[in-house]
This record gives structure tokens, C-alpha cells and sequence, in this order.
């Protein structure tokens, strides 16, 4: 409970100067572990970062609402993510029935994974905490929920799936922010987007998916989609994206975001 | 699955009694940090430290969000440490929290991009750590 009586302030004038430790080597380095549950950042991050460079208009960013059902696994997968994605946009804009719609949808879409009644109960906590307009919650319940899916697809043997939860909330929260900087440019913002290494890992992660997996026509478009808006995310620290760049990974990813949530039930 | 660490499938093994001791220890650090608008990232990342045998995580950030990184080992461990340190490896400033297990390194990026976190174990035992990190 003494934990509990700290008062923490976060000042860079507390920050302490690396110099005496050594910097790591390439071993080291590749070491490094990568863990979707760590590695790969929320939306909510994102959102965040931009929310300190700029006021965003977050409700210009929702869309209309997308199928709750799909006859691929890979598209639930895909779109449970993206709902993701939706629900923290909602909470930023702190729209109390958007974030119930929203939460919804992720339930239905949800279920048809055969997910546990745990994601079913997180579908009531997302209304009792916009209900009580708790958007601070909220942002820590969007991802729980995320992870309750995960799990379940885990359990359920379908790992692969996983990553590509996390790929379809990426890709939505990319086009969210990048809609939005493209439109209400600065700098600041468009620097925002340096991303290589998650990119890098989607990518990573798509190549170790199983090979009828791989030749999947959704999956295929993704690869192929991904490696261009690797290049776009993937600037080096002293460039700074002009405002063409930003609008082509809107482009990009709004494209993206709509081949993934387009109903073919041929697929 | 290597991509999920930090998800532990029901129906699997359970987690020991030290990553369990891990995991809450971590939790309650970073709930300290939440009073301050911290929000918690649901995932984590355990795995097994000893002392010479440092474990490193990538992470990936955005400039101007501030950053909590926290880990906490079971109690074979005496004392850890968290740096950090940006995608060319130089390590960089840190607010440092340290007490006994139980460490945190603030930071706040200026740059977007990939960095990477150290867990060590400074003295003690092998022991099972637990890593995650807060945002806002």
C-alpha cells in the first residue's frame, strides 16, 4: 500500500544522464525480443502522441460501420483489431454511444470466433465504463479486450491468427492519424509516423503464417500493401515526411482498411 | 508462440508461483504510476533473469508520449535494473525507479521509432521478471 502513497512526477529534469553505460552490442541487439503483446503499440499510444502535437477532430475519423460477420477466419481476425482501433477513437472523442456501438460490434465479431463469455463480460464493461464516461478505463479495457480474443484464439489453436488481431488495429490506427495529419499537416505530426519496426514485424509475421495461409488473397494483398507502406513509415531520424508522403500512406492504408473489412463471401 | 510471451493460454500450464509473484509485483508498480494518468498496457513480457544475463525487449514509441518501463522479479532476485536504449543502442536518459526487485525507467522520446529495454539482475538468484510498460 506505500506504493500507493507515491507521488510520481515524470520530469525530464529528474532524467538521468546515460553516459558511463555502455551502448549494446549487434548481438545484443538481435537478441531482443519481440513480443506482440509488448512490441507492437496500442492505437491508444498513437492517438496519444498525436492528441500532444495537435486537437484532433476525432469523430471526422469514424467511419461507417463494417459486417460483424465474415465467412474467413483471417477477416474476423483482421477486423476484431480494427474494431480495436474504432473503439479508441470513440474514447478520444469521448462519444459515449459510439464507444457502446462499438463495443457491441466487437462483441458480435467476436463471437463468431467462439470466444469465451471472459470477451463476452468485457463487452459489459465497455458499456458500464462509457456509460460512466470513464475514458481512462476505457483506453485499458479496448486492449483487454483485444487480449481476451487473443487468448482465445490461442486456445482454440489458431496462434496464427493472433498477430494479424494485432495487424488489422495497427493498420486502422495508421490510417486514423495519417487521414488526419494529411489533412492538418505540420511537421511535428507527420514525424509521428516513423515506424519501421513494426512494419518490419507485421511483415515478419505474415512470412511465418502456414503456406495455405500465406496464399490466402487477402493475406497476399496485405504483403504486397505492407512492403509499400513499410517505405513510408520507415524515414530515417532526420527526415521528416512531407505532407505527399503523409497523403500517400493515407492512401495506402485507407485501402487497405477497406479491402480488409469488404464482405466476399467467395473468399 | 514466440509473438505472444505475455498471453497464457487457459487450459495450459499455470504460471509457477514466481512469475506469478512477478507478474503482481510488476502490476502494483505500475499502478503507482497510473495515479500520475499512466495507463497500463495489457500486455506483458515474462521471462527469466540472472544476474550477468541481462534480457532485452523491443519496443516500439511515439515522440512526446511519456513512458514508464517496469519490471519486477520474484524474490530469488535481490536487486534489478530497467535502461533503455534507442535503435542504434546508445542508451539514453532515463528517470530511474529502483527498489530492491522492483525497478522502472521513465522516458519520454523525442524521436517515434524503436528502442530497446534492458532488465538486469544487479544481485540474487536466477529468478522469474516480469515487463511492462505505461503510457501517456
Amino acid at each position: 500500500m506505500l506504493l500507493r502513497l507515491i507521488v510520481v512526477t515524470f520530469s525530464m529534469a529528474a532524467a538521468v544522464s546515460a553516459v558511463g553505460l555502455a551502448p549494446l552490442t549487434a548481438q545484443e541487439l538481435a537478441s531482443a525480443a519481440k513480443v506482440d503483446a509488448v512490441t507492437i503499440p496500442s492505437p491508444g499510444e498513437l492517438m496519444a502522441a498525436l492528441n500532444k502535437e495537435a486537437k484532433p477532430n476525432w469523430q471526422t475519423q469514424y467511419r461507417p460501420p463494417i459486417p460483424t460477420t465474415f465467412p474467413s477466419r483471417i477477416q474476423i481476425a483482421l477486423n476484431v483489431g480494427s474494431l480495436i482501433a474504432d473503439g479508441y477513437i470513440a474514447v478520444e472523442a469521448e462519444d459515449s454511444q459510439q464507444v457502446k456501438n462499438i463495443g457491441k460490434d466487437i462483441i458480435a465479431l467476436a463471437k463468431s470466433l467462439a470466444v469465451s463469455e471472459s470477451v463476452i463480460a468485457r463487452g459489459s464493461s465497455i458499456v458500464d465504463f462509457a456509460e460512466k464516461n470513464e475514458w481512462n478505463s476505457l483506453k485499458e479495457e479496448m486492449e483487454a479486450t483485444q487480449n481476451e480474443v487473443k487468448l482465445a484464439l490461442l486456445e482454440q489453436n489458431d496462434s496464427e491468427l493472433v498477430s494479424l488481431v494485432s495487424l488489422g488495429g495497427w493498420i486502422r490506427g495508421v490510417s486514423v492519424v495519417s487521414g488526419w495529419i494529411a489533412g492538418n499537416y505540420t511537421p511535428g505530426s507527420a514525424k509521428l509516423l516513423r515506424q519501421p519496426a513494426v512494419v518490419a514485424l507485421m511483415r515478419a509475421k505474415i512470412n511465418e503464417l502456414p503456406e495455405k495461409m500465406q496464399a490466402d488473397p487477402l493475406i497476399k494483398s496485405i504483403a504486397r500493401q505492407l512492403a509499400d507502406i513499410e517505405k513510408l513509415v520507415s524515414f530515417s531520424s532526420d527526415t521528416v515526411p512531407t505532407q505527399d508522403d503523409v497523403k500517400k500512406l493515407r492512401e495506402l492504408s485507407i485501402a487497405l482498411v477497406q479491402e480488409i473489412s469488404k464482405k466476399n463471401e467467395q473468399k | 508462440m514466440a509473438g505472444c510471451g505475455a498471453l497464457s493460454p487457459r487450459g495450459v500450464a499455470a504460471e509457477s508461483n514466481a512469475e506469478v509473484q512477478a507478474r503482481s509485483a510488476a502490476l502494483e508498480l505500475a499502478g503507482a504510476f497510473s495515479n500520475d494518468g499512466f495507463k497500463i498496457r495489457d500486455g506483458r513480457w515474462p521471462t527469466s533473469i540472472a544476474v550477468k544475463q541481462p534480457r532485452f525487449i523491443q519496443v516500439n514509441l511515439y515522440a512526446g508520449n511519456q513512458y514508464w518501463f517496469i519490471a519486477a522479479a520474484s524474490d530469488e532476485a535481490k536487486r534489478v535494473e530497467v535502461t533503455v536504449f534507442n535503435e542504434n543502442g546508445e542508451p539514453v536518459a532515463t528517470e530511474p525507479h529502483q527498489s530492491g526487485v522492483r525497478a522502472a525507467a521513465g522516458f519520454s522520446p523525442q524521436l517515434s521509432g524503436p528502442y530497446y529495454v534492458r532488465i538486469e539482475e544487479l544481485e540474487g538468484n536466477p529468478a522469474s521478471v516480469c515487463l511492462l510498460y505505461s503510457y501517456k
